[in-house]
């Protein structure tokens, strides 16, 4: 009798976690394959923005054009600028510390409280066009070189070679660390590429949709979204590559994407502009 | 005597005038003949990674005032005349910069921008 009761209490508590956990499925399955839907245009003043991060309920934008960063509220208006960026590419930001690739200098800057210091790289790039970091490593997108440098504490790895192939990549321009893989937005090759910590090739991501230059990326825990710079398009993947959407029209040279409380904030550098996404 | 000393300063006031602009004038001359302008007709010019690409490899040639006009798909510079640069190397610059150069000219005064003129 008593290992019936035992039987039946294990039996209903292991169909209960069951039951929640095929609910997680579904709802994690709803959730990767909901839509983006347009919002609204924000208009910037004067500001011709390559990359976003959010801190809060603030933008930062690399203003590349102005060699300035600015950082905004959600409706455009901007708070605080920098200037004297030489310019500023894909930037990225930790706790507050913004991390910013100065394209002409070869620098990697940290602007913090205002004040600027360095981010010393220990391998020499050629015109750094992104930057991400998570914890103690960092990864900067070495434009001519073709390669993504890749140094955690004292160890440097070098990621990818000029090239076409698996593994390859030709004149990359932005780069995200999420999960231990790297995420590269191989630009000219039309795609983005996924790595390990070590270096090594995992997937690539987005070579049938036709992408005409691969500018900026988002790694969220369920998706990959991409900013088309010519095709004047965002494409929508999930973490394995399997396309889910594609936003069009609404953009004018986007270069970059930032999600913020649900919403999908993405920077138009010809535009002057940021268009606003929310879930459907 | 009130008439002839008025008459004196305004003279002298003209001829300080007509020699300060003089000597304004031939300064900017000799510094723009100092100069020479080029101009870098560029094919695939489109997005801003290449456009500071190629601003950045001409400055490492040794122009400070590089100017890159995207919609016009042109790179404009001046270079001191004595360490002006040979076509076939500017040619090499924006080729390793990743474009295809077109045509390339060398003037002794400056280039008028498209957007100067609208």
């Amino acid at each position: 009798m008593k290992n019936k009761v035992v039987f039946i209490i294990i039996a209903a508590f292991s169909g209960t976690l069951f039951l929640f956990s095929c609910r997680g499925e579904q709802e994690k399955k709803a959730e990767i394959n909901s839509q983006w839907k347009f919002v609204k245009n924000i208009d910037l003043n004067n500001v011709n923005p390559i990359g976003v991060v959010a801190q809060g309920d603030f933008l930062w934008l690399s203003d590349v054009d102005n060699n300035r960063i600015v950082k905004i509220d959600l409706d455009g208006k901007i708070m605080e600028s920098f200037d004297g960026f030489q310019r500023p590419m894909h930037i990225a930001i930790q706790k507050n510390k913004v991390y910013v690739p100065e394209y002409t200098s070869d620098s990697l800057k940290i602007l913090e409280d205002g004040k600027v210091s360095i981010y010393k790289l220990k391998e020499k790039p050629d015109a750094i066009a992104g930057v991400s970091i998570d914890g103690n490593t960092a990864a900067a997108v070495d434009f001519y070189n073709n390669r993504i440098i890749l140094q955690q504490d004292n160890k440097v790895t070098i990621i990818g070679k000029e090239g076409h192939k698996n593994g390859e990549l030709y004149y990359p321009t932005d780069v995200e660390i999420s999960n231990d893989l790297i995420y590269v937005a191989d630009a000219y090759n039309n795609r983005v590429q996924v790595f390990n910590l070590n270096g090594n090739y995992v997937r690539m991501i987005g070579w049938n949709e036709g992408i005409k230059v691969a500018t900026g990326l988002k790694v969220t825990d369920l998706q990959v979204i991409i900013a088309d710079f010519e095709g004047n398009r965002v494409l929508v993947y999930d973490l394995n590559g399997n396309l889910l959407q594609i936003i069009s029209d609404k953009f004018n040279q986007p270069t970059d994407i930032e999600i913020v409380s649900n919403k999908m904030y993405v920077v138009n550098y010809k535009g002057k502009t940021i268009s606003v996404f929310k879930k459907e | 005597m009130k008439i002839i000393l008025k008459t004196g300063i305004i003279t002298l006031l003209t001829f300080a005038t007509f020699i300060l602009s003089t000597t304004n004038v031939n300064a900017q001359t000799k510094s723009e003949t100092d100069k020479t302008y080029i101009k870098i007709e560029v094919d695939g010019l489109s997005c801003p990674f290449c456009a500071y690409g190629l601003e950045k490899k001409l400055k490492q040639a040794g122009s400070k005032d590089v100017l890159i006009q995207l919609e016009e798909g042109e790179a404009t510079m001046s270079v001191p005349k004595d360490q002006q640069p040979t076509e076939e190397k500017l040619r090499k610059i924006v080729k390793d910069a990743g474009f295809t150069p077109k045509e390339i000219t060398f003037s002794t005064t400056p280039f008028k921008m498209k957007k100067d003129e609208k």
